[in-house]
């Protein structure tokens, strides 16, 4: 109630607005842990989600291990490892270091597992076809399994996506100046506004969220519209043939 | 078999909805009780609902501290909530843990009658939430390593200093050191952190060289390796009862008590018994 109470009162948002540059640091921060930790993620993700599609045994049995490890293991003990126990033994990242790599990493896992289900999802016939056209192992899946694989995997991959963005506010906990950090210090100092606060915090996320899952929806509808398209030309060609 | 399996299930379903429903049938008078007493706090209000409902510290020993092999709870602010409720004619009072960030919003949802965790008074602060009379006086200093060098308020310039995320003790450090002529940056020299055990964790592992809060909460955290500065004190702090803003008599009340306490040796007392420095005098 007293929430609600605090986010009409406009001198708490004038209060806010004062010390806009604070934020926008901070909302540069997390977007440069979220840009970078992504990156990470997605290419950890497409090499450990080829690695265990292989028939190399040591390759599958290193990502099995990778997978569950970090799947299995809560982001925030591993952020705390990192940040308190690794100074031991004279291992000191910064904050944003820190989030890009944990964040990064851990998402990776949970990617790795959505591009081997995607992989797993193309018909046997696509890999035979391309091995009797001489095509190599690496021309196989840049050519003819991944550009398939894309579609299927989009919508899943676009969850962990928003995902990573939203647990890169898990560098709060270490005072990584990012927006979350920004916010809690905002909310819990000087006149407390913690409603408009976190009220502003939410909508920074949501916009950084929001235009990520959007895009990945039209992009989806886009790739099964020219997925028909070519269906049809085809239909007509045969067609013609007979 | 198969459709006798579907009934049997549709069966327990329709049984567990009735269930449900019977549950349902019951609760609202106890439901309209309990929102009866939480809109408007008032002393006979509490008393009517036979337990007092504070929030307290959990890891501040000498104030508010819980035990782990029994989960009861120690200190000042535990003592002073037995008495309020002694005051109040009842026996059993409901403890839950806050932190500086968690205990404003519990005020203000309802979720507890009072706050007595270590709650410094401030003006702005008063805007939100009424305080009695200090019950405590405490100043802030710094827990450094031995081997840190940390003396005075020239070193603290190239430093980060680990303070909780909520407390005044950040803004009362950069208001002391630009006293003494020293300048120091809210974003570069300091990093907040939700509970003073992490700050004290961040101290060992190095990632902040000082441990910046009430002399009294510091005192919790020595150990043979590190120590407090005796140079740097400044702003003494005084801890009130915190009380939802529009439950005037029951501020009132607790004022009361407080004032009264102060002034027949009560208070000091208390802060005896529990091992305490006796409270800050200029």
């Amino acid at each position: 109630m007293f929430l609600l109470q605090q986010v009409f009162e406009l001198w708490r948002w004038q209060d806010l607005l004062a010390s806009w540059p604070r934020f926008a640091t901070a909302f540069l921060n997390t977007l440069e842990i979220a840009v970078l930790a992504l990156t990470l993620s997605l290419f950890l993700g497409v090499m450990f989600g080829l690695m265990s599609t292989s028939h190399n045994l040591p390759l599958r049995i290193i990502t099995r291990i990778y997978v569950e490890f970090f799947q299995n293991t809560p982001l925030a003990i591993q952020v705390f490892f990192v940040y308190y126990a690794l100074p031991y033994a004279g291992i000191v990242l910064n904050e944003i270091t820190i989030g890009i790599l944990c964040v990064g990493i851990y998402t990776g896992a949970y990617m790795s597992e959505v591009v081997r289900a995607g992989i797993g999802s193309i018909p046997k016939g696509q890999f035979e076809a391309a091995a009797s056209q001489g095509f190599t192992y690496i021309q196989t899946m840049l050519l003819i399994i991944l550009p398939q694989t894309v579609k299927i995997i989009l919508p899943p991959l676009v969850n962990q996506m928003v995902n990573l963005i939203k647990n890169t506010s898990i560098v709060a906990m270490i005072a990584g100046m990012d927006l979350m950090y920004r916010a809690n210090a905002w909310a819990t100092n000087g006149y407390m506004s913690y409603g408009p606060s976190y009220l502003l915090c939410g909508v920074l996320y949501f916009a950084i969220c929001f235009p990520l899952s959007t895009w990945a929806r039209g992009y989806e509808e886009k790739l099964k519209r020219r997925d028909s398209q070519t269906s049809k030309e085809l239909e007509k060609i045969e067609e013609v043939v007979a | 078999m198969k459709k006798l399996l579907a009934l049997l299930m549709s069966l327990t379903l329709l049984l567990a909805l009735a269930g449900c429903g019977g549950d349902q049938g019951s609760t609202p008078n106890q439901n309209n009780a309990s929102n009866g007493s939480t809109s408007s706090i008032t002393p006979e209000a509490i008393t009517a609902r036979g337990v007092l409902r504070v929030g307290v510290k959990t890891d501040v020993p000498g104030f508010g501290l819980q035990n782990i092999a029994d989960s009861s709870y120690s200190g000042i602010e535990i003592d002073l909530a037995y008495k309020i409720a002694e005051s109040l004619g009842i026996e059993k009072v409901e403890f839950t843990p806050v932190t500086a960030a968690t205990r404003g919003q519990l005020l203000d949802s309802g979720d507890i009658d009072l706050v007595a965790a270590t709650f410094t008074i401030n003006e702005e602060r008063k805007a939100s939430w009424n305080f009695t009379t200090p019950y405590y006086t405490d100043a802030v200093s710094l827990l450094v390593k031995n081997d840190s060098g940390i003396e005075d308020f020239a070193d603290l310039q190239d430093i980060t200093i680990g303070v909780a995320t909520g407390a005044t003790s950040k803004v009362a450090l950069i208001a002391a050191a630009a006293d003494a002529g020293i300048t120091l940056d809210e974003d570069k020299n300091f990093a907040e952190f939700a509970s003073y055990p992490e700050i004290k964790a961040a101290l060992d592992a190095g990632r902040v060289q000082a441990f910046s809060v009430d002399g009294s909460i510091l005192a919790g955290y020595l150990d043979n390796t590190n120590h407090i500065v005796e140079s740097i004190r400044f702003s003494p702090q005084d801890y009130g009862l915190a009380s939802k803003k529009d439950a005037t008599e029951w501020a009132e009340y607790l004022d009361g008590l407080v004032t009264g306490w102060l002034a027949d040796g009560t208070m000091a007392q208390i802060i005896a018994d529990n091992g305490v420095v006796a409270s800050y005098t200029e």
